[in-house]
């Protein structure tokens, strides 16, 4: 077990090292003067190279790369171009924002997934079997950004129900950041959900499939034991890593939700770094969310592995 | 993290029917498929029969979703390839006095702020959407397949290599990994399919080495190998062709992803440039005035999910009936 962790956690760091380097080669693969670009048409010399001194891009390459790795491992993600604030500060203000909106929408996908694809799986070709087939492909299928504006259109619009977009903290204003939360939670919720709905149906009826099922119902338990402690328990196995991946996925992947609800989040930075070419901010967002990603990935197969002693290798 | 070396699909022979239309196999499908037969005993050990498309497209159509699936796709492609003369109207055809007209006779998805057809615009968008979805997983097919069937085939320090190498990729949140990719290489049509095509690399590759570690070890590829065929003929005559099913099955849901990601990133105002029609743009452009007239967001929106879930559905029903074993490898949507 120690052994296997200990393998599981060096593949990860291998791996966060390569992207580090990706991510560092970004700023060096843009055509041009990344400073020069960052300011634009309207600069003195004198802020020209304090800001490429500040930056460090007029050192060597390689000393470059291992000055700005050594940092970032101490939290220092350098300066942004354009406000000169730290990136690491820029990414705490915005992190409260993606994690709220991650877990809401996490917590709506389980909350349809969980039922509908546990339920379609028992009562096959049902009219809930089919809802969660037609339910799954939608979600799948449709745009993000178009479900979030439609659902602007009717709630906000027409209805009058909720507030287009915006953000509020919770500790300020507990109905207002209810409010605004509900239409992107709904929105991710959906996507993530659809996926999440078929992993779930599927790997119910893989238990309900399996031996040791059978031989439960063989030896004559009642419906309902066999149920909760032979199908479900195993078929949550299967739960723990889409979840994991999903909970990745929208801890960094719902950049364009972000921007339809002007949702203050990790994304809209990210996106805005980009339009401003603010590489350092860009290159500290996706580190981040490269880290996230692993870090996820890693505790989910841990996880497994503890849940499920047949992986052990 | 690897995908898990599933047991491969069966090699050649029919696909297993799980599909309810079992009509009774006619024998004609044999002779064009230029694969030879069962007749030759000693041939037939050798060489597997290939994967035959017209079995394929027989069971395909026996599934009713599929087939609709596929008929409204091949609608879509044909609307793409003769935009021009069916657009009622040019891209750019400005109308001032005639902006933000409801849905009507005269322009049946209404007019947009600046009085341009709304429709005409879904049509002329249809090519640049398709264009930019189809480069994108052409390369990511090429490219990942690649890595994949060395990956799989040669195992070793190979298959650690590049798959390291695939997984630092795939690490990357999809959608930002592409605007990365954008914010380095500039907007653009050819740049946003060069960075859809990087997220779905590593998943080509991840897809195409589990398909051929379950065919590596075949008897026909034992076989074929003890008379002495070279590498590069197993790889292309038997470990590629009996490979391909799960591969297939990805690039229809690649299609969907790709289309999808295209819209969005042009949504974002990093993929197509105005004023060119893209139903992502479109959507962007009518953000602004959803509760003036919805429908300049509403009709584009519209588009990208019918195209998307008609790629999906194809992706299904091809996995159906090429590659039922693996129906919850990759979850679908690349999401």
């Amino acid at each position: 077990m120690t052994g296997y962790l200990l393998r599981r956690t060096g593949q990860s760091a291998v791996v966060l090292a390569g992207v580090s380097v990706i991510v560092f080669a970004l700023v060096h693969l843009v055509p041009g003067d990344p400073v020069r670009l960052a300011l634009g048409t309207r600069f003195d010399q004198a802020t020209y190279d304090a800001l490429l001194a500040r930056s460090g891009l007029d050192q060597p390459l390689v000393q470059q790369f291992f000055g700005w790795a050594g940092r970032a491992l101490t939290g220092d993600l350098g300066v942004s171009f354009r406000s000169g604030d730290p990136v690491t500060l820029l990414i705490l203000e915005r992190l409260p924002a993606t994690v709220t909106l991650a877990f809401a929408s996490l917590l709506v996908a389980l909350l349809i997934a969980v039922p509908l694809g546990t339920v379609s799986a028992l009562r096959p070709r049902t009219v809930v079997d089919r809802a969660a087939t037609v339910f799954s492909q939608f979600g799948i299928s449709v745009p993000d950004f178009w479900m979030g504006i439609v659902l602007i259109l009717v709630f906000a619009g027409t209805l009058g129900w909720l507030p287009t977009g915006g953000y509020v903290p919770l500790g300020e204003d507990p109905l207002g950041w209810l409010q605004r939360l509900i239409m992107p939670a709904v929105v991710t919720g959906v996507v993530s959900g659809s996926v999440i709905t078929r992993f779930v149906r599927s790997s119910v009826l893989e238990a309900l499939g399996s031996d040791h099922v059978r031989t439960a119902e063989a030896k004559g338990l009642p419906r309902r034991q066999v149920l909760t402690w032979h199908v479900l328990r195993n078929a949550l196995l299967p739960l723990v890593t889409v979840t994991g991946v999903q909970l990745a996925y929208l801890l960094s992947g719902v950049v364009v939700v972000e921007i339809v609800f002007a949702w203050p989040g990790l994304g809209q930075l990210a996106l805005q770094s980009v339009q401003a070419r603010d590489y350092p901010v860009l290159q500290g967002a996706i580190l981040l969310f490269a880290l996230v990603f692993l870090v996820i990935n890693l505790l989910v197969d841990l996880l497994y592995t503890a849940i499920d002693p047949r992986i052990r290798r | 993290m690897s995908v898990q070396p599933t047991p491969g699909p069966p090699p050649g022979g029919t696909p297993p029917a799980e599909t309810p239309s079992e009509t009774p196999a006619e024998t004609p499908s044999e002779a064009p498929g230029g694969s030879p037969g069962p007749a030759g005993g000693r041939t037939a050990t050798l060489r597997p029969a290939r994967p035959r498309w017209r079995e394929t497209l027989r069971l395909l159509a026996g599934n009713p979703t599929a087939a609709v699936a596929a008929v409204l796709l091949l609608l879509i492609v044909l609307v793409a390839v003769f935009d021009e003369p069916l657009a009622p109207q040019g891209a750019n055809e400005i109308d001032v006095a005639g902006r933000l007209q409801p849905p009507g006779l005269e322009h049946p998805f209404g007019t947009d702020d600046l009085g341009r057809d709304v429709l005409s615009r879904i049509i002329l968008g249809a090519s640049v959407s398709l264009r930019v979805g189809f480069l994108a997983v052409l390369i990511a097919l090429v490219v990942g397949s690649t890595i994949g069937l060395l990956a799989g085939f040669y195992g070793r320090w190979v298959d650690d290599v590049l798959m390291r190498v695939m997984d630092m990729l795939f690490a990357f949140p999809a959608v930002l990994l592409a605007i990365a990719v954008l914010a380095v290489r500039g907007p653009g049509s050819g740049n946003t399919a060069l960075a859809i095509a990087v997220v779905y690399v590593p998943i080509f590759a991840r897809v195409t080495r589990a398909s051929v570690l379950g065919v590596r070890e075949e008897v026909y590829v034992r076989a074929s190998r003890s008379v002495g065929a070279g590498d590069l003929r197993l790889l292309t005559r038997h470990v590629l062709p009996n490979a391909a099913p799960p591969i297939i099955v990805q690039t229809s849901i690649s299609l969907a992803f790709a289309v999808l990601a295209e819209a969005a990133l042009s949504f974002l105002g990093l993929g197509t440039q105005p004023p060119n029609p893209s139903w992502g743009l479109m959507l962007a452009e009518g953000r602004g005035y959803i509760e003036l007239a919805w429908w300049i967001a509403f009709f584009p929106g519209m588009a990208i999910f019918l195209t998307v879930l008609c790629f999906n559905l194809l992706g299904d029903g091809l996995r159906d009936v090429l590659d039922p074993r693996q129906r919850t490898l990759m979850g679908g949507g690349g999401r």
